[in-house]
């Protein structure tokens, strides 16, 4: 069986959070709250169904014949090695492989059982229920209020100091921005930036958020902050992680994906979904020798 | 000290000598060569100043920027040309900001995109008629035909955006005698506007377009996709994304080019004088644009060029003092430009 490291996590960052983070100690939250959920995943609610999807750009396929389905307040992680289409995948879930010229989805992705894809379903809609953090963090090169304030404007909310509180407390940001909300969203370090990016995200209250390898242009500290933010967002929010750090969805993710990268003898290579289970299983017990070869690390 | 082992003699364990510093020939003609490009360029220019400056400062005095033209050099001032060249550019700014700005927008952020509507569009076309076997109304003929007219339109966009993008290219590099040409057939011949500072101004206004698009495309293509993908993940259409992000962001970029754009309009000639330029009139002109349709058409380029034409000496010191002042305008414009550039610019 291989070794995972399941670990608590201690430092700068879960002091300077501690605050907002949970008393409950990360080690049970990780190792306990996922086993102890497990009874209850067969009644969960499902939020995202796919079902035999395959998304292609120019006629190529990225990732091709996809099942799964995705619970409802659970972090739910995809990982692989690069070129699997676990991005691409992720993409399609709230519609931003539209903006890419000649990608194709098809398959069925339903959202609460509604055809995401119909053709008179609104885009703009779709995307403001279903939110998006990306991999590098991308604040609007603007005031730090403006930032939160913008995502409220297009969608006709109000915009007052205290939701702005409200948004920035819930994604621990608050108290490192209180006195300076009119400041340039650039001059945050990389991880504020990324959280800001996190509650300009919950701001305009989705009821999934995506994120797309949200620490991987983070150090360790700011990525831990990241994921305490995570696990105390679950609570409220359906969260789907791509990441390519496989201790992050041990430490974070109650479901786990594994997607790799197949291929036909006419050296066409796309993604495909291997294995898909509760994450201790995925990391522990594994059921595909492909994914033993991942998590232990002999492969990818 | 005795250890057995033979050692090898001396000389061959110290290391070689660094070698001493020397003097290349190739390098010494290499900097020979583009010091003396550079006196060239830079000494040339020295002397033209400097030869202006002698020139012109003595007749550059409050009289020379508040007096209107005479044929008298005692009593010539250019003040004629300031107010000329002063409406000439508010006419071109309004007209050219507006849709070189515009243009920008849709060839950086809109045209592209037009392809990336097309399976929304087919999903969208597939559903209207495989409804339509039940009950075919006008209603919905109509709206399928306007999805294949989009269609096609999105399957040619691309190709359009290329061929438009090329050639504004070109027009940037045409000699501007052949915009003043342009600005008589098409301001003056056929939108019926009469020989004016309205007529300069909106020649001046085809001449800087493609500069002020170009820029401007650039500026907007500096912008990351990451920042209207982030805006468009919140739920704003593309629309939004691009006016309330995109566009604020690229705007320092955008106002830069057009500086520059102007600064080279305000120095034009030759497409002046095509549209009836006039170097000689006792009438001041009225600095109020909307009267420029009927205000002949002054500028500080035109009026330098006549008094530098005449054989009389003082004119030439009058001539002078009017490109100090050209030159000091072309020179605060370009600094702003720069500042601009400078304050503005974003790493991102």
């Amino acid at each position: 069986m291989p070794e995972i490291k399941l670990r608590a996590r201690r430092g700068a960052a879960r002091d300077a959070l501690a605050a907002n983070v949970s008393e409950v100690a990360p080690m049970e939250r990780t190792m306990v709250a996922p086993a102890a959920r497990e009874g209850a995943a067969g009644d969960l609610e499902t939020v995202f169904d796919l079902r035999d999807v395959t998304v292609s750009y120019g006629g190529r396929p990225a990732v091709k014949g996809v099942g799964m389905s995705i619970a409802r307040n659970r972090i739910t992680a995809i990982i692989g090695p690069s070129g699997c289409g676990k991005s691409t995948l992720l993409r399609c879930l709230n519609r931003m492989n539209d903006l890419v010229p000649d990608a194709r989805v098809e398959g069925e992705v339903l959202f609460h059982g509604e055809d995401l894809y119909a053709p008179d379903v609104d885009q703009v809609d779709v995307r403001r229920r279903i939110g998006m953090v990306f991999q590098k963090p991308n604040p609007f090169p603007k005031s730090i209020r403006e930032n939160i304030a913008f995502g409220l404007k297009v969608n006709r909310q109000k915009v007052t100091d205290e939701r702005i509180e409200q948004v920035l407390r819930r994604a621990a940001l608050w108290d490192e921005v209180k006195d300076r909300l009119g400041q340039d969203a650039f001059s945050l370090s990389g991880g504020q930036q990324q959280r800001l990016c996190i509650a300009r995200a919950i701001a305009i209250e989705p009821e999934v958020i995506l994120m797309d390898e949200p620490c991987s242009a983070l150090d360790p500290i700011a990525t831990l902050a990241i994921e305490d933010l995570m696990r105390e967002l679950a609570e409220q929010y359906t969260i789907v992680i791509v990441t390519h750090n496989m201790q992050q969805a041990a430490r974070i993710s109650d479901r786990t994906a594994f997607f790799t990268v197949a291929g036909t003898e006419e050296g066409q290579r796309f993604g495909v979904l291997v294995e898909y289970d509760e994450t201790i299983k995925v990391f522990q017990a594994p059921a595909d020798p492909r994914t033993q070869d991942y998590v232990t690390g002999r492969f990818g | 000290m005795a250890t057995g082992v033979a050692r090898p003699p001396e000389a061959a364990l110290r290391p070689r000598p660094l070698a001493r510093r020397r003097r290349r020939p190739a390098d010494i003609a290499f900097h020979a060569g583009v010091l003396s490009a550079v006196v060239v360029a830079l000494g040339v220019l020295a002397w033209l100043a400097i030869s202006i400056l002698v020139a012109g400062l003595p007749a550059l005095d409050l009289h020379f920027l508040t007096q209107k033209t005479s044929a008298s050099p005692a009593h010539a001032g250019f003040n004629s040309a300031l107010r000329g060249s002063f409406v000439l550019m508010l006419i071109t700014m309004a007209v050219a900001i507006p849709v070189g700005f515009a243009a920008a927008v849709y060839l950086e952020k809109l045209a592209g995109h037009e392809a990336t509507r097309l399976p929304v569009l087919r999903r969208r076309l597939a559903a209207l008629t495989a409804a339509g076997g039940e009950g075919r109304s006008a209603g919905r003929a109509l709206a399928a035909a306007w999805i294949r007219a989009r269609l096609a339109w999105g399957r040619v966009s691309p190709g359009v955006a290329r061929v438009i993008e090329v050639n504004i290219s070109n027009l940037a590099a045409v000699p501007s005698i052949i915009y003043g040409l342009l600005g008589l057939a098409v301001v003056v011949t056929f939108a019926g506007i009469q020989k004016s500072l309205l007529a300069g101004g909106l020649t001046l206004a085809i001449l800087v377009l493609p500069i002020i698009i170009i820029a401007s495309r650039e500026a907007l293509r500096a912008v990351p996709v990451s920042i209207e993908q982030g805006a468009m993940a919140l739920g704003a259409t593309r629309l939004q994304a691009v006016v309330r992000q995109v566009v604020p962001a690229a705007f320092p970029g955008m106002l830069t080019g057009t500086i520059l754009a102007l600064s080279r309009a305000i120095g034009e000639s030759a497409p002046l004088i095509v549209v009836g330029g006039i170097v000689f009139g006792t009438a001041v002109p009225s600095i109020n644009p909307l009267q420029a349709g009927e205000t002949p058409l002054f500028a500080m380029p035109l009026q330098i060029f006549f008094w530098a034409q005449d054989p009389r000496a003082e004119f030439h010191e009058l001539a002078a003092a009017g490109i100090i002042v050209l030159l000091g305008m072309l020179v605060v414009m370009n600094a702003l430009a720069i500042w601009l550039r400078n304050r503005f610019t974003r790493r991102w």
